[in-house]
């Protein structure tokens, strides 16, 4: 039992500053929402413009279809001008620096996999309302996607799509073979050992970048590996799950890869399977729509399985994040606000324009049949994924340290290291190393 | 002109004189102001644009960076607060830190030596005359005005690890095995060629600018001078180190001095062929620099990574440059 606390007078005593400032957000909260639900401009963004900062989307066909119909169709229907800008993914944060540094710039910008909102919470707009608004008006929003997009408790972005990597594998290969759909990471390594000393091998990065460090990561997690624990303070790695799964990669190399993944990118692992050589990928279904636009023959026999299973049955499958936020230097949030609103409405319309790439983060928007994905029986799997997925610093937040750590592709080098042959006990080592350095940087930060 | 007058004696004289030994140096003064100092005044403002380029474009950046350098600045953060050398301590405790620097030094070593020995063959050729001399001129420089994305991409292709046209080159003249054998070389993938692959695409994209820079000293080099030398019996390499060698040197140093900073500082070739990998095996400092200071936030440390190419680059500097003014007197 504890003692009974003093009474303290209430902080809340109401004084004619706090009483404006909260009849002020009441006002604009109230009249943003009222104009959202009647779905019309208010008159002050007519006649103004938007500009929207977003990457080259890996289907060309959705930046179509964004860039001439969603964003003409809402400027067309509200007055208002908007101009949307593509660079590549990679290019993203140096964008954002120099946009942060200038106070100008675009009003919407994008994150693609390296997710910022932590680094930059304080320059953006708060997004709290909208965010709140979509998850009751779609069912909710998957557990992780909060972290993605929150700090001190406001949220600062809105996580429109993620991209799941799943297993891809040519199906008449794995028949041929006698071999098992690759349904866990074991079954998946027999066939890899199977098939390579008849020249088709398998492949995932053991290089630095984006797809390293998702692979990676799905299979650590999928072995009840951790990265982070739920708080974001502990580094997790160092346990006998991540030996475990560092052990397994170095065999799936030794016997069933060749020394070309040292040099992939992001996109050799497409080009692997479209060229009929790989035996299965774990890849985003780019690689599928690769094969089928480029090797029909293959095409016919290539399937996507669902993500495969650890030692004790575990699945987990790391995405990539993409996230939309509002510049707080933005002489338009209003806009930018509604029209985010109407991005996460018409998100299915998104979707098909993808060819089934994006993924939903809204539970609603996740109901059997999704677009595109739904109808066809190769790709239907997907929609079993949601529950599955999860993001850098799983089972924790992905706080600004991980954000380094992946930028710095630690853990993807980790990988390399075992499979180039260093032992495992120094990998570690070397490994936690980088882990504790960058923590106890960002503490003493 | 005063101790003249002085001379002639009298009242008549003296008053003369005094009047001149006035009226000499306040014309003079008027002069100084009307030609001497119009000229210096004049020659400080021809000097005044670059003085306030360097100022604005090279000084206050520098200085920027080294604020930020002992602050806890990152790119989120309006406010940063002095840590001393904190960014720099961090730095020399990562292992990759170290990493980056040796390969820094190995690329701009490497990468000088073939640019000279590339450069200098190739400058020699473009002296001599053959039909489309002026053609071939203007195409040799391609590589280093094609737009560097653009250019490193097309290597990235010539490496990749599957369609690499140099390794089916290679592969089809016998020279190394099939496509999926040992002996088939994983140019970005193979921690000591991808360096390698790195430095050779540098010195593809900039040996043709050693080339020009040695092709403007080598014209400035009197024909009589080398016609003597001839004569005297001299080989050519005996003409080129001690006729031509010693009259282009402040030239030679100049565009030594502007390929050690761009080689240096590229940033580009590497972080589009590689990003450093694999395993860091090709990470160099502005690299390590930009994925620590821009993409992972953190701009004081990033910030302190590039500075440390300062002392690498400011003692060869001042090397060049003392030298240089030692040969001018």
């Amino acid at each position: 039992m504890t003692d009974p606390q003093p009474v303290k007078p209430s902080p809340s005593t109401l004084n004619r500053r706090k009483f404006l400032a909260a009849a002020g957000a009441g006002v604009a909260g109230g009249s943003l929402l009222t104009m959202l639900d009647a779905k019309q401009a208010p008159a002050q963004i007519k006649g103004t413009t938007l500009r929207i900062l977003q990457w080259s989307h890996f289907i060309p066909a959705y930046d179509t279809w964004f860039d001439s119909k969603l964003t003409k169709e809402w400027g067309d229907q509200h007055g208002v001008k908007i101009r949307v800008d593509h660079i590549p993914h990679l290019e993203l944060p140096a964008r954002m620096a120099a946009e942060y540094a200038a106070g100008a710039g675009h009003d919407i910008i994008m994150n693609g996999s390296s997710i910022l909102t932590r680094l930059y919470y304080k320059s953006l707009a708060d997004l709290s309302d909208i965010y709140e608004a979509a998850g009751k008006k779609h069912g909710g929003w998957i557990p992780t996607a909060k972290a993605l997009v929150e700090a001190e408790g406001r949220q600062y972005g809105i996580p429109l799509f993620y991209i799941l990597l799943p297993m891809t594998y040519r199906k008449d290969l794995f028949d041929a073979n006698g071999l098992k759909a690759p349904d866990t990471w074991e079954l998946a390594r027999v066939a890899a050992r199977t098939l390579k000393p008849k020249g088709h091998p398998t492949g995932i990065q053991f290089s630095q970048c984006a797809d390293a460090n998702l692979n990676w990561r799905s299979i650590l997690f999928s072995f009840g590996g951790a990265e982070l624990d739920p708080s974001g303070e502990n580094v997790l790695i160092d346990s006998k799950e991540t030996r475990e799964a560092l052990r397994f990669a170095k065999a799936l190399f030794d016997e069933g890869m060749t020394a070309e993944v040292f040099s992939w990118d992001d996109a050799s692992d497409n080009r692997y399977l479209a060229s009929g050589i790989a035996c299965w990928v774990h890849d985003a279904i780019s690689a599928y729509r690769t094969t089928e636009d480029t090797n029909p023959d293959v095409f016919k026999n290539t399937f996507i399985g669902m993500e495969p299973a650890g030692p004790n049955g575990k699945r987990v499958n790391t995405c990539a994040a993409n996230v939309w936020m509002v510049w707080k230097f933005s002489k338009n949030q209003q806009a930018a606000k509604e029209f985010l609103t109407h991005m996460v409405d018409t998100f299915s319309e998104g979707m098909t324009a993808s060819r089934g790439y994006n993924m939903p983060y809204l539970n609603g928007l996740a109901k059997k049949p999704m677009p595109v994905i739904g109808s066809d029986p190769k790709l239907q799997i997907l929609q079993d994924f949601p529950p599955i997925v999860a993001f850098y610093g799983y089972p924790g937040p992905f706080i600004t340290p991980i954000q380094e750590v992946v930028n710095l592709f630690v853990l993807p080098d980790m990988f390399t290291r075992v499979a180039r042959g260093q032992s495992i006990e120094d990998v570690m080592k070397w490994g936690m190393g980088e882990y504790r350095r960058i923590f106890a940087k960002h503490k003493r930060a | 002109m005063t101790s003249a007058s002085l001379q002639g004696g009298g009242p008549e004289p003296t008053a003369r004189a005094a009047v001149v030994s006035v009226a000499a140096p306040a014309r003079s003064r008027l002069m100084f102001r009307s030609q001497t100092s119009r000229r210096l005044a004049f020659g400080y403002l021809l000097l005044a644009p670059a003085a306030l380029y360097v100022l604005l474009l090279v000084g206050a950046p520098f200085l920027f960076s080294l604020y930020l350098a002992v602050s806890d600045a990152n790119v989120g953060d309006p406010v940063a607060k002095f840590i001393g050398v904190e960014n720099f301590r961090a730095a020399l405790e990562m292992e990759v830190f170290w990493t980056a620097l040796q390969n820094s030094v190995i690329f701009l070593v490497v990468a000088a030596i073939f640019k000279s020995i590339l450069g200098t063959s190739l400058a020699f050729l473009l002296l001599q005359e053959f039909p489309g001399k002026k053609l071939i001129r203007g195409l040799v420089v391609i590589p280093f005005t094609l737009p560097i994305a653009i250019s490193v991409l097309a290597w990235k292709w010539m490496y990749d690890s599957q369609f690499s046209v140099i390794n089916w080159v290679l592969s089809r003249v016998g020279l190394i095995g099939q496509y999926g054998t040992d002996s088939w070389p994983i140019w970005l993938g193979d921690p000591k060629l991808a360096l390698l692959a790195c430095i050779a695409v540098n010195v593809w994209r900039t040996f043709p600018f050693s080339a020009i820079v040695l092709l403007a000293g080598f014209t400035s080099v009197p024909l009589e001078v080398l016609d003597a030398a001839k004569v005297d019996g001299c080989s050519f390499f005996q003409r080129f180190r001690h006729v031509v060698a010693p009259m282009i040197f402040p030239i030679l140093m100049i565009g030594f001095l502007f390929d050690t900073v761009f080689t240096l500082s590229d940033l580009s070739v590497v972080y589009l062929l590689t990003q450093g990998g694999p395993a860091n095996a090709s990470k160099i400092l502005p690299v390590l620099a930009y994925q620590i200071g821009i993409q992972a936030g953190n701009l004081g440390r990033g910030a302190a990574i590039a500075l440390f190419l300062v002392p690498l680059l400011a003692p060869l500097m001042f090397l060049f440059l003392r030298n240089l003014r030692r040969r001018e007197y």
